[in-house]
């Protein structure tokens, strides 16, 4: 078939693909039991065509950029769809990215067998079992971190699988709230699937599918144009994470940039080998964090979809912590390495595009696991969530504090909501002052945030950039350290990036996070050398 | 008694009165610098030395924030959450954005005041606040320079004492005080810092202003002030509430929208506000409906106010295309400089050029013909952007409009479709200056089978804030978590709120036998974190099942429900204002009418159009489309499928195929 691209016809297409997409982060956010989900909108939705290539995503979460196609990928494959069917997933190594994260499929049938489009969302489970509550453990393997579900239909012509669901259910802290998140899940496809069949009433299938490809073609040539500005060249940067919380420290990812014309090949074959603890990334997860740079690159508002990567190439070596192979533990690798990636991303292009890329952010997400079984209530518990840091400098302004940067973007859980529901509480959350880096424009400032346990509790901290500090730029200085304390009868204990614990009713846990970097040098008119001996360009 | 409603909110400061039988209209220029100054001047020469009773819909408090002009201020709060004003949620407005900065703190850092003290959710003290550190704060406080403090501590909705204490040693020391829990008695203490510390934000300006207006009046002449929640307060509770009345003109709008619908015999509406930056939509399915979410320049501002959806579409709304090939439309605008290209500087492409381009505005009618218009500047502009786009100039006019028509519309699914409303069932009911020109084209993409442009519309405001009802909102947030709270709990509550209720109305005049109280409970599934309001009445919670249905698709009756908060809506009728308003307006005499055939665009064909003045139209009149409607400030496009009628109340009513 042959179609003109009409430029009004196209801009028509974008908003309402997108806002099919937001409608269904309104039902998923609104109607979740997680923390994760209702607090702090950790999820994505996104609409597919017939190919499994993504039309458009809701700006939700940019970590589920590049992953959630090969989520919607595996759920096709082998699957024989039906009206009403939907497919479930959470498993790594076959399209997922941790397990917390559980995403769900379904098609859309427009005429004919075959699926015209699919809609899918994702979202982080506050448990999905395994050795900590939370399933934010410092494992070795992906059998510590939770049940691990490969495609399979959880809904048939509409109805649940409860054998499957029961099933599930039953390895899980906190079933309750699981099976109300996958309701929620649930009908946000439904909202999907209903929009998508309005908009192809109104259109047709042929204008709707050829306005789906011409939507990729788009992002495609606005993605090639943020490029060609970037002169031809190869860019080199590396930077490491602390550790991976069983041993192994100081792990290098590495990242080389080649940009030719248009198209940017980005290498990163000589990132670490993959590590015991659980910080390995998936490929799927390097491939969000350079897709999030890149249409971060593009001022205006596009679509992420299929075509913003077409111009770029990820090439990465198998069994690195870039792209970790089974059986692996992953569940850090989506939280906390994927910052990583985009930081050592952003300090290649940094020589690239000088003025235009800011100093490194806090690069964690500080993920805190509190569960264990709460007295008074008399309910078994489990509360995570994420705090958030400095954002770097730019050569135009100080970097904003107390902000989540990069790969994530949720809220906090606001201190009244949490005392109303967990048995904790909080003592102090305020920001730190001073722990930007300095610089004619200085890094933003981390948070402190102070819990006390009402109970007792077993707690999991995975975090990062407690050793190697957020980097400055030209001249600017690295943003200050994090640090994570606990405090038990009045004794102050400082502990690493990652650990795990159980504490007692009445121990604090203390979180001090990151700084983000400054931007030119702190003190004018003396020149500083270039801030960071591993910008290796 | 002169009763008078006065809206400052745009150009002009609009007055509809009713002195005796008689109604009258009213417009001046507005004084920007000194917005009283015009209202005082309309005030005598609608009155002279008669006595008044003015509803006035004041920018004061809106302006003050987003000029970012209010009055230093301060917080008092727990030691430990000095900070949290300024933590907010933690996450970036804009997520690509590597730049990316917050709205200015209200509080700047010197200015927030923590002092050791805590109460926890059962409302337990679980550490008292010594007298000595809170009399040393307070002294702090007074010192620091600022005009207006806030006072919020964590669970104070439950346990108000220590704010109680706070705010007294602080008015000893003069200050004017804001407290949470008197703002907004809910948790998720961000929200309520905000929405109270804009309060305190605002205070002195609005105290100020309103002392001001009220000794140029008489005594015995009444003042009252327009809320956001659609209802009017006195301007001594608007003075210590002024966070209330932050929306007061667009809530003026949404009563008077509702009014002018309800006279046609609609109560299902959907109103379009359509103005030069921006389109303010709202739902009313038999009553304004009420949001708990909004904020306003960056700021959380949680108390109830009118559901107004705002999108940054408008006449001004400057076209491009984008790197990618698609024709982009707004959100930047032209504004009123340079203004559109036929405005004679502009030198790009908007939402109004198109329109005219088309043939659908008339320069000669154009505000009656007092503006010039420049159709001779469009051709070459839309020659230049139409080869770029690949199309014919008349096509990118009409494309232009397809696309703002298009964030219209996705702004009417939001709050119809999103929230379980069909929208062919309600009536699309259009004001503000552009909205005519469209509102026939967004009910065809969403069904809807009728629009209505009141007479009137200029006024729309006015008229609603002068036919308000006094009304009063009271919420607190008490977290009830057996799954059937008994009824005799909630009867206390309620019971509670409706004797302070009982003491504001009469404080506002209200007779007894005309206070009327709505109660509701904010209610949600035991685990999820947004509550839906549901009627205090027999079968409650049968009824959140249901709601909860019909916004999200399911309900789960197996599961436990909780109350969130218990919310009170009290008011009184406006004494002396009967609902006739819209006929008795006179309208303006020197009535004309054109029947000039004239070429208009419609889908890509020229149709010969008629021309017809508002003003010569009488009840019972119809018009077959393709027609112009014009008036002084607005056109409406009746297109060749749609056929409009004048009825009993000088209302158009569109019938769309």
């Amino acid at each position: 078939m042959t179609m003109k691209i009409h430029p009004v016809l196209i801009e028509i297409f974008k908003n309402r693909f997108s806002s099919i997409a937001e409608e269904m982060g309104v039902t998923l956010n609104r109607t979740a039991f997680s923390p994760n989900i209702k607090e702090r909108r950790d999820f994505s939705c996104a609409i597919f065509d017939g190919k499994g290539r993504m039309i458009a995503q809701a700006a939700h979460i940019p970590v589920h950029l590049g992953s959630m196609p090969l989520s919607v990928e595996a759920a096709i494959e082998g699957a024989d769809f039906e009206e009403g069917d939907m497919v479930i997933l959470n498993d790594p190594f076959k399209g997922g990215t941790h397990l917390p994260d559980i995403t769900i499929v379904a098609p859309v049938f427009a005429e004919g067998a075959v699926p015209s489009f699919y809609v899918a969302n994702r979202a982080h489970h506050a448990d999905v079992g395994g050795m900590a509550s939370g399933s934010m453990p410092l494992s070795t393997s992906i059998f510590q971190e939770g049940i691990i579900i490969p495609p399979l239909k959880i809904v048939e012509r509409g109805d649940i699988d409860w054998k499957l669901m029961n099933f599930f259910l039953n390895n899980v802290r906190t079933p309750d709230e699981r099976e109300g998140d996958f309701a929620a899940q649930i009908m946000a496809n439904r909202t999907g699937i209903a929009r998508m069949k309005e908009l192809i009433s109104t259109y047709g299938i042929d204008t709707a599918s050829f306005y789906a490809r011409s939507l990729m073609d788009y992002g495609e040539r606005l993605i090639r144009s943020a490029i060609r500005r970037i002169p031809d060249g190869v860019y080199s940067f590396e930077d490491f994470l602390d550790d991976d919380g069983a041993g192994e420290q100081d792990i290098r990812i590495r990242v080389k940039i080649t940009v030719r014309g248009s198209e940017a090949t980005l290498d990163f074959s000589e990132s670490h080998d993959q590590v015991p603890g659980s910080v390995n990334a998936v490929y799927s997860i390097t491939l969000s964090a350079v897709l999030y740079v890149f249409r971060a690159l593009v001022k205006e508002e596009i679509p992420a979809n299929a075509g913003c990567l077409r111009p770029i190439k990820v090439v990465t070596r198998k069994g690195t912590v870039v792209d970790a192979q089974f059986p692996a533990a992953v569940a850090g690798g989506n939280v906390e390495t994927s910052q990583r990636i985009v930081d050592v991303v952003l300090g290649a292009l940094a020589a690239a595009l000088p003025g235009e890329i800011p100093a490194a952010s806090q690069g964690t997400m500080n993920n805190v696991a509190v569960g264990g079984f709460d007295a008074v209530s008399g309910r078994v518990f489990a509360y995570y969530e994420t705090i958030a840091g400095g954002m770097g400098a730019t050569a135009r302004s100080n970097g904003e504090s107390a902000v989540h940067s990069h790969m994530t973007n949720t809220l906090n859980t606001p201190v009244e909501a949490l005392e109303y529901t967990y048995p904790v509480r909080v003592r102090e959350y305020s920001i730190r002052r001073g722990t930007g880096g300095k610089g004619v424009f200085q890094g933003g400032d981390g948070v402190v945030r102070e819990i006390q346990l009402l109970s007792d509790a077993e707690v999991t901290v995975l975090s990062d950039r407690r050793r190697t500090a957020p980097y400055g730029l030209a001249g600017g200085e690295p943003g200050a350290v994090g640090k994570n304390v606990i405090i038990s009868s009045g004794v102050r204990r400082e502990k690493g990036s990652k650990f795990h614990e159980k504490l007692k009713k009445d121990d604090v846990i203390r979180i001090e996070t990151p700084g983000g970097g400054g931007y030119g040098p702190a003190t004018p008119h003396r020149s500083t050398p270039h801030d960071r001996s591993n910008l290796s360009s | 008694m002169i009763f008078i409603g006065v809206d400052t909110g745009g150009t002009f400061t609009d007055f509809i009165y009713r002195d005796g039988g008689e109604w009258g209209v009213y417009k001046l220029l507005s004084t920007p610098s000194d917005p009283a100054a015009a209202v005082l001047a309309g005030i005598r020469h609608i009155a002279g030395s008669g006595h008044v009773h003015i509803v006035h819909g004041s920018t004061v408090a809106t302006n003050a924030i987003l000029e970012r002009k209010g009055a230093v201020t301060a917080l008092v709060t727990n030691r430990g959450f000095e900070d949290v004003i300024e933590l907010g949620r933690q996450y970036r407005g804009s997520l690509y954005d590597l730049a990316y900065r917050k709205a200015p703190h209200i509080v700047p850092h010197d200015l927030r005041f923590g002092i050791e003290c805590r109460v926890i959710p059962d409302g337990t003290v679980l550490e008292g606040m010594n007298d000595e550190s809170a009399a040393r704060v307070a002294r702090q406080v007074a010192d620091s320079g600022s005009e207006s403090v806030a006072v919020c501590f964590l669970f104070s909705f439950v346990n108000p004492g220590h704010e109680t204490r706070m705010g007294e040693l602080l008015e000893r020391l003069g200050m004017q005080v804001s407290l949470s829990h008197q703002i907004l008695g809910e948790f998720r203490e961000f929200e309520r810092t905000s929405t109270t510390v804009v309060n305190a934000y605002v205070a002195p300006r609005m105290k100020g202003y309103l002392s001001n207006l009220l000794d140029s009046l008489d005594e015995k002449d009444r003042l009252s002030i327009m809320q956001s929640n659609g209802g009017s307060i006195s301007a001594h509770a608007a003075m210590r509430e002024p966070v209330r009345t932050i929306l007061s003109g667009p809530a003026g709008g949404v009563v008077g929208a509702f009014e002018a619908g309800r006279m046609s015999g609609f109560t299902k509406l959907i109103t379009f506000d359509m103005g030069g930056t921006s389109t303010d939509v709202s739902l009313l399915d038999g009553a304004v409906s009420l949001t708990f979410e909004s904020s306003i320049g960056g700021y959380p501002v949680k108390v109830p106010m009118i559901d107004i959806h705002t999108v940054g579409a408008g006449g001004g709304s400057v076209a491009f295309l984008d790197a990618g090939g698609a024709l982009r439309v707004g959100p930047e605008s032209a504004g009123a400089d340079p203004g559109p290209i036929c405005y004679g500087r502009g030198t790009r492409i908007t939402v109004t050029d198109a329109n005219l381009y088309l043939g659908r505005l008339v320069p000669e009618y154009f505000l009656g013909g007092q503006m010039r218009l420049h159709p001779e500047r469009l051709e070459p502009v839309f020659r230049k952007m139409s080869a770029a786009a690949e199309l014919s100039p008349r096509e990118l006019a009409e494309g232009i409009l397809s696309v703002v028509n298009s964030s219209m519309e996705k702004a009417l699914r939001v709050i119809s479709i999103e929230r379980g409303h069909n929208p062919q069932e309600f009536t699309l009911l259009s004001f503000g200056g552009a909205g005519g020109m469209h509102a026939a084209f967004l009910a065809r993409l969403l069904g809807i089978p009728r629009v209505v442009v009141p007479r009137h519309a200029g006024i729309l405001s006015a008229m609603g804030m002068l036919i308000a009802d006094i009304v009063k909102d009271y919420s607190r947030t008490v977290m009830l978590r057996d799954s059937r709270p008994t009824d005799t709990n909630l009867e206390e509550l309620f019971g509670l709120m409706e004797t302070r209720a009982w003491n504001d109305l009469d404080d506002e005049g209200v007779r007894r036998e005309a206070v009327f109280f709505q109660r509701s409970l904010d209610m949600r599934y035991r685990g999820q974190s947004y509550e839906i309001t549901v009627p205090f009445a027999p079968g409650y919670v049968e009824e959140f099942h249901r709601l909860h249905e019909r916004m999200y698709g399911y309900g789960s009756p197996e599961r436990p429900v909780e109350i969130v908060n218990v919310r009170l809506r009290a008011g009184g009728a406006r004494e002396g204002i009967e609902s006739d308003v819209q006929e008795k307006v006179s309208t303006r005499p020197d009535a004309r009418v054109f029947q000039i055939g004239r070429p208009v665009v419609f889908d890509s064909k020229v149709h010969d159009t008629r021309i017809v003045d508002r003003s010569a139209l009488r009840a019972g009149d119809r018009i077959a489309g393709p027609a112009l409607v014009v008036e002084y400030s607005s056109t409406v496009v009746v297109p060749p499928f749609a056929k409009a009628t004048v009825d009993g109340c000088g209302n158009l009513l569109m019938d769309i195929a």
